[in-house]
């Protein structure tokens, strides 16, 4: 408690792409540390006392919405869970996520590339049999288990993160990504979604699929929410590979 | 000038506004759900907890029912809840569970066989029937009965959020992002649409519909420290009040939920408690049997909440530099209970405390964490005064929680009140045509854009963070879990004094587009006014009900005050909102007022409460062959869409 | 249930399906083959007669009546080797950053992330990009004198035919580039995940940088035997080995006429070919 409190650097990225002047650049701020300090709390108090344009996206500030990703030192991680204390040399660089639409500072359009992945992977329950449940009736059953491993997969808070970590996905635009393959792995673990192999593979059986992932697992190391996109990947690349 | 036209306009992202979206669509419709941010984002993600719906396919959900929700919930709400709606919500959530199993969420099951469960701070076995395997199983929550609370591990609100907006992509509902409403256009007691800022360009745009639906959520940010989502500002509940036409209800009825952590106020879910978790002080002793021998931990949120300042007050918080807390126990819970259903707690325990849940004490602190209050609808979801508008989910005050509502009872309502309100906001859009000037959508348009550019050229004036601030410590000190006439009068006289100041502010960052000091100087004189209506209202009821608690006026009169608060704000210049009541017909509640079964009991009684009672024994006695649905009808005939009449099958049980 | 998709024409192409297992098949079998490659070659650790022995063996000696060999079998196999190789590489280079941007993207995401398996896979495409040229050169020479396997001959290209520099930068190549695929297979296709998937890629990774690390100390040994080899038979560039002491030896014992047969005709195949070697260069 008497520990000196530290002057915290920050590094961060600032642009405004609404400006037509304007050019990115670095700027740095400095503040107090206090404990428990988070990367959202250090934020606004820089947006509220040093410079009110600065930009950027929190809302649950809890790791569980997933808007705050951004690149930490170097790193793709949710900002409102990263702890300041977690450097030690009270240096931080801030930069918004890559291979996302800029829309100013730190904050980017992750909402657009979500639905269009929403939208390409058709991320919702197929079944031709039923065009509406009989929701009076008792529901379908399930396994526990097999409902247990479909959360493991729906944890995905669609922070990016593993897109910007992927140097694949940045190379090539259309290649799909890592949320795109959770969420096909996703559904195909669900017993109530009839899609077949061969209806996946219509989605992700070309290189800007799977087999485009050149297995570099950034997406497995950065994931926020420690999806199995290792396992999963190879799970959906054997079943692809295997389609007649 | 750009306008948007549509027939049901959907303000908010959440659960309960993508699924009216939903209804819309699906009866042909057209439709556009705006949000501040991707709709997955909303805050229905957080909701860790789950849902109640009665489905009794657990062991410990034996013989739940409809009546013993709608029990639980009206006991919950401590006699403040519109019971119509209780009635209508108890019978439609568990097609809601099932369609939005359908749907995609992975509810989790039962297992066939023996499970080792805590209750009561003990192991004890229980063994689920081979029958229920596979079906949606329950768990513990706070003032409930029976095991009601359906869930998904502790990621309920995020897996139903998902399977929500799914399905809508899969109708290919279009969601405007980063677009906020910043205020209603309505001429004559009817509601055409709303002006909306684009967040990233500054643009304005008139979105124009027959229907408009707020289901903006909760208005937590009004406090300092808050459970909530930093988007939750009332900012929809604003804008209905600043017509002056649509009013708000219960603005006072605030609740605070006994667990978030100390000091950021991020939520451990009542789960913790529901599966076993206990509540020590800092002599590690459990000291909520003392207070409540019944439902110890697990009586209703506002009750445990109260208990724990209590006991804080006698010295037996544990003390530390953000302040007095409490213990969070659910080490007795074991490792591979906390790694499956309670990892978000343990993610959140080791990310924002760096200590382990499983072998670590969580420090706990009552915090702000619901709006019961919002605007006031009646049972369709529609504005008795304001025509065309429509609420649902947190930001409505439709009514079915009163003064408090049970944990899980909100996610559910989100949904039921989607589907519900969507039939009836399809019903509207069915039988109304637009009809609307383009004139009264320019001087609309014309009227925020002066504010903004007033905003933006006003060289010197307050600086809208601090007033938020001010705000907000306000609300937090004065206006809080413990109330009292000084207090209360204190804050509203504050609150005017902010009020006035935020005509003032000004920006140092002069900025039309993204900019998010101006975001800010459009919100707070709104949340100003909001947060007046809390304080207004909470200095003017004097009684304690529910969340409301007054320590001057202990006790719950339900002779005075059994009424409903209804706030409107009709005059710009005032710097209070004038407020009416409305009164709860007793002679029409299906379960006239009583004791909750937990908390102090010293209710002032209503003379219609006894009356209501004979009658209601009369009835029975004269109709002793009316099974339970005929009984309801009886006592409590509701109107409810079409689609959702049917009774619900469980286990064992059939249709019965 | 019918299946609308397959009924429509407009049915995905299965091709890219094919080819990744063709990529990693020729990858596999590729990686495989370079451990074998590499033991074989280190036989010359145990001297010259091992080495011999072993590139006579592989020349299926021990199928002729002569124990002659044929060099044909080592002609077959490199045309096999060199065909996957071709095959492998043309199916890798799809996978390389096709453009000078796409390859800053790439370098820029290595130094922000700094994240080893994305810098793996670079390591990759530059062995890769280099194996391209000296592999072909290395499996041109084998595919066009296949004979001419032999101690002395090997020695002597390395040293006396320079050859030691394009054996060193494919020795490190091939040795980072087979091993990291090799891990990287194991990831791609979920071989070895056992119980815990984290734990056995830490596992592997470690195991991969031990192989790594040894075929290297392998390779550079016996590089470093065969210069030392080929300084030492400078002067005789271009003599075969000859198992000279040895067949001397057994000579004594038993001087059969067959075997001295087999020594004289040995000795003037391999004085023809190492002509050819001669010609070779000079053209
Ligand atoms: C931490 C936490 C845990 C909880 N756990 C549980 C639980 O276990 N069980 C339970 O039943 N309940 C729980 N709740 C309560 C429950 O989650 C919420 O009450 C409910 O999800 C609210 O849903 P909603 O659809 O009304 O609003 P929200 O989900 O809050 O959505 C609001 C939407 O409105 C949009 N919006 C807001 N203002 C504007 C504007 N001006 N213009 C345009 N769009 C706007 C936002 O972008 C968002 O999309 C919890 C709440 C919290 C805070
Ligand atoms: C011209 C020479 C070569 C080139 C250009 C080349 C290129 C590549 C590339 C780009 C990859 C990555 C493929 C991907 O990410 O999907 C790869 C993988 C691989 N390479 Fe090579 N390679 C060459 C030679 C070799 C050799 C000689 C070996 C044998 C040791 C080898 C073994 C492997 C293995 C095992 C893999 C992993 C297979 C896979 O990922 O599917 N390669 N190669
Ligand atoms: C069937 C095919 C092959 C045959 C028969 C073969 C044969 C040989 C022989 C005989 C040598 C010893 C040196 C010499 O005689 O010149 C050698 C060395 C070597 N070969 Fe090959 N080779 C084959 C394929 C490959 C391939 C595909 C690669 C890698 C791309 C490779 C890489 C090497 C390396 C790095 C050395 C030097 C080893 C050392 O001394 O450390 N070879 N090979
Ligand atoms: S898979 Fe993980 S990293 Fe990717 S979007 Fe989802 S939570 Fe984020
Ligand atoms: S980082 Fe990219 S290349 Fe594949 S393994 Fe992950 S998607
Ligand atoms: S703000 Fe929600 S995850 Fe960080």
């Amino acid at each position: 408690m008497n520990k000196q409190a530290r002057t915290l650097k920050f590094h961060i990225m600032r642009y405004n792409p609404q400006i037509k002047t304007d050019i990115p650049k670095i700027k740095t701020y400095e503040v107090k540390e206090a404990p428990g300090m988070t990367i959202f709390i250090a934020l606004n108090e820089i947006r509220e006392t040093q410079d009110s344009s600065l930009q950027f996206d929190f809302i649950c500030r809890a790791g569980i919405c997933g808007s705050c990703a951004m690149i930490i030192n170097g790193q793709p991680d949710l900002a409102c869970r990263t702890l300041t204390s977690k450097f030690p040399d009270g240096e931080i660089k801030l930069l918004p996520l890559p291979g996302f639409e800029l829309i100013g500072d730190l904050s980017v359009d992750t909402g657009k590339f979500m639905r269009a992945m929403s939208e390409r992977v058709e991320s919702w329950i197929h079944d031709k049999s039923k065009s509406d449940v009989d929701f009076n009736k008792m529901e379908e059953r399930m396994d526990p288990d097999a409902a247990d491993e479909i959360y493991e997969l729906e944890r995905c808070v669609e922070c990016g993160c593993c897109v910007s970590a992927c140097a694949t996905k940045r190379m090539r635009d259309d290649f799909l990504g890592a949320v795109g393959f959770m969420r096909i792995a996703r559904y195909a673990l669900d017993p109530r979604d009839k899609r077949s192999n061969q209806e996946f593979y219509e989605i992700v059986g070309d290189d800007d699929g799977v087999f485009g992932c050149m297995t570099l697992l950034g997406c497995e190391d950065y994931c926020p929410k420690d999806l199995p996109h290792q396992t999963q990947i190879a799970y959906l690349r054997k079943k692809m590979a295997m389609v007649k | 000038m750009k306008v948007i036209y549509t027939d049901s306009l959907v303000i908010g992202g959440g659960l309960a506004g993508l699924r009216i979206a939903i209804a819309s669509i699906q009866r042909g419709y057209d439709t556009i759900v705006l949000s501040l941010m991707p709709a997955k984002r909303s805050h229905s993600a957080a909701a860790q907890g789950g849902m109640q719906a009665s489905l009794g396919a657990s062991i410990k959900s034996e013989g739940d029912d409809e009546d013993v929700h709608f029990e639980d919930t009206v006991k919950g709400s401590d006699w403040g809840c519109d019971q119509d709606v209780a009635r209508m919500f108890v019978n439609t959530a568990p097609k809601a569970i099932r369609q939005l199993s359908a749907w995609g969420v992975p509810w989790s099951r039962v297992r066939k066989g023996n499970r080792e469960v805590i209750i009561n701070g003990k192991k004890v076995k229980i063994t689920e029937k081979d029958e229920a395997h596979g079906l949606i199983t329950s768990r513990d929550f706070g003032g409930t009965k029976k095991w009601r609370t359906c869930f998904t591990s502790d990621g309920t609100g995020h897996t139903m959020l998902y399977a929500m907006d799914n399905k809508a992509i899969e109708l290919g509902i279009p969601v405007h992002e980063r677009k906020e409403a910043i205020a209603l256009i309505h001429e004559n007691g009817i509601c055409y649409g709303a002006v909306v800022r684009d967040l990233v360009t500054g643009e304005l745009i008139a979105y124009v519909a027959k229907a408009t639906i707020i289901a903006t959520g909760g208005y937590g940010r009004l406090y300092s420290v808050t459970t909530n989502a930093v988007i939750s500002e009332g900012i929809g509940t604003a804008i209905a009040l600043e017509t002056g036409v649509a009013s708000l209800g219960n603005m006072e009825a605030v609740q605070f939920h006994p667990t978030a952590i100390v000091p950021v106020g991020i939520l451990t879910t009542e789960g913790c408690r529901g599966d076993g978790g206990l509540l020590l002080d800092k002599d590690n002793y459990r000291f909520m049997p003392d207070y409540e021998p019944g439902k110890k931990e697990l009586a209703s949120r506002d009750v445990v909440s109260r208990r724990m300042i209590e006991h804080m007050k006698k010295g037996k918080g544990v003390s530390s530099r953000y302040g007095d807390h409490l213990w969070l126990d659910i080490t007795l819970l074991g490792k591979a209970h906390i790694n499956k259903n309670l990892r978000e707690v343990k993610e959140i325990c080791e990310y924002f405390l760096g200590i382990n849940p499983v072998k670590d004490y969580i420090p706990v602190r009552p915090t702000q964490h619901y709006s019961m209050g919002g605007i006031r609808t009646n049972a369709t979801g529609e504005s008795p005064t304001l025509k065309g508008l429509f609420s649902a989910g947190e930001a409505a005050c439709w009514d079915m929680h009163g003064f408090n509502r049970l944990g899980g009872n909100s996610v559910a309502e989100t949904v039921v009140a989607g589907m519900i309100v969507g039939e009836y906001v399809a019903d509207y859009c069915e039988n109304n045509t637009l009809n609307i000037n383009t004139k009264l959508i320019e001087s609309f348009i014309k009227q925020e854009k002066n504010k903004i550019s007033a905003l933006i050229n006003r060289n010197k004036g307050e600086n809208p963070f601090e007033l938020k601030k001010e705000m907000q410590e306000i609300m937090m000190d004065k206006v809080g879990i413990f109330r009292n006439e000084t207090d209360l009068s204190k804050a509203v006289e504050d609150l005017k004094v902010l009020n006035q100041r935020a005509k003032n502010i000004a920006l140092k960052h002069k900025i039309s587009s993204s900019n998010p000091e101006l975001v800010e100087a459009i919100r707070v004189p709104k949340m100003i006014k909001l947060a007046q209506c809390v304080a207004y209202g909470a200095l003017l009821r004097k009684e304690s009900r529910g969340a409301h608690a007054r320590d001057d006026y202990t006790e719950r009169n339900d002779k005075d005050w059994l009424k409903r608060t209804l706030t409107t704000w009709k005059d710009q210049d005032a710097d209070i909102p004038e407020v009416k009541y409305e009164d709860l017909n007793i002679m029409e509640m299906e379960m006239p007022p009583a004791s909750r079964g937990y908390g102090v009991d010293n209710t002032i009684h209503h003379s219609d409460t006894e009356k209501r009672e004979k009658q209601i024994q009369e009835i029975k006695d004269a109709n002793p062959d009316a099974d339970r649905f005929q009984m309801q009808k009886l006592l409590n005939p509701i109107e409810i869409p079409e689609k959702f009449k049917e009774k619900n099958e469980r286990i064992g049980r059939g249709f019965k | 249930m019918e299946n609308l998709i397959i009924n429509d024409n407009i049915k995905k192409s299965r091709l890219p399906a094919r080819l990744d297992l063709v990529q990693s098949g020729t990858g596999l079998v590729l990686g495989l083959f370079m451990w074998a490659h590499m033991f074989l070659i280190s036989s010359i650790l145990l001297g010259k007669g091992a080495f011999n022995f072993v590139a006579k063996t592989m020349e299926l000696s021990f199928l002729s009546e002569t124990g002659e060999g044929y060099p044909f079998a080592v002609f077959f196999a490199v045309l096999v080797i060199f065909t996957l190789f071709i095959i492998h590489a043309a199916l890798g280079v799809r996978k390389f950053p096709i453009s000078w941007k796409q390859h800053r993207i790439f370098r820029s995401q290595m130094s922000m992330m700094k994240h080893q398996d994305t810098n793996l896979w670079y390591v990759q495409v530059i062995t890769g990009f280099i194996m391209f040229f000296l592999g072909s050169v290395h499996l041109y020479l084998m595919l066009t004198n296949p004979g001419q396997i032999d101690p002395n001959l090997s020695a002597d290209r390395i040293i006396s035919h320079n050859m030691w520099p394009l054996y060193l930068g494919l020795l490190f190549s091939v040795e980072l580039h087979g091993t990291i695929g090799l891990y990287r297979l194991c990831m791609k296709w979920g071989w070895f995940a056992g119980k815990d998937p984290r734990e056995s890629r830490k596992k592997l990774k470690v195991i991969k940088n031990k192989l790594t690390i040894f075929f290297l100390a392998l390779g550079l040994l016996a590089l470093l035997v065969f210069s030392i080899m080929g300084i030492m038979h400078k002067k005789h560039v271009g003599e075969p080995y000859e198992k000279k002491e040895v067949l001397e030896k057994s000579m004594h014992i038993k001087t059969s006429p067959m075997k001295k047969e087999i020594q004289n005709k040995t000795k003037s195949d391999q004085h023809n070919t190492s002509q050819n070697i001669s010609n070779d260069k000079k053209i």
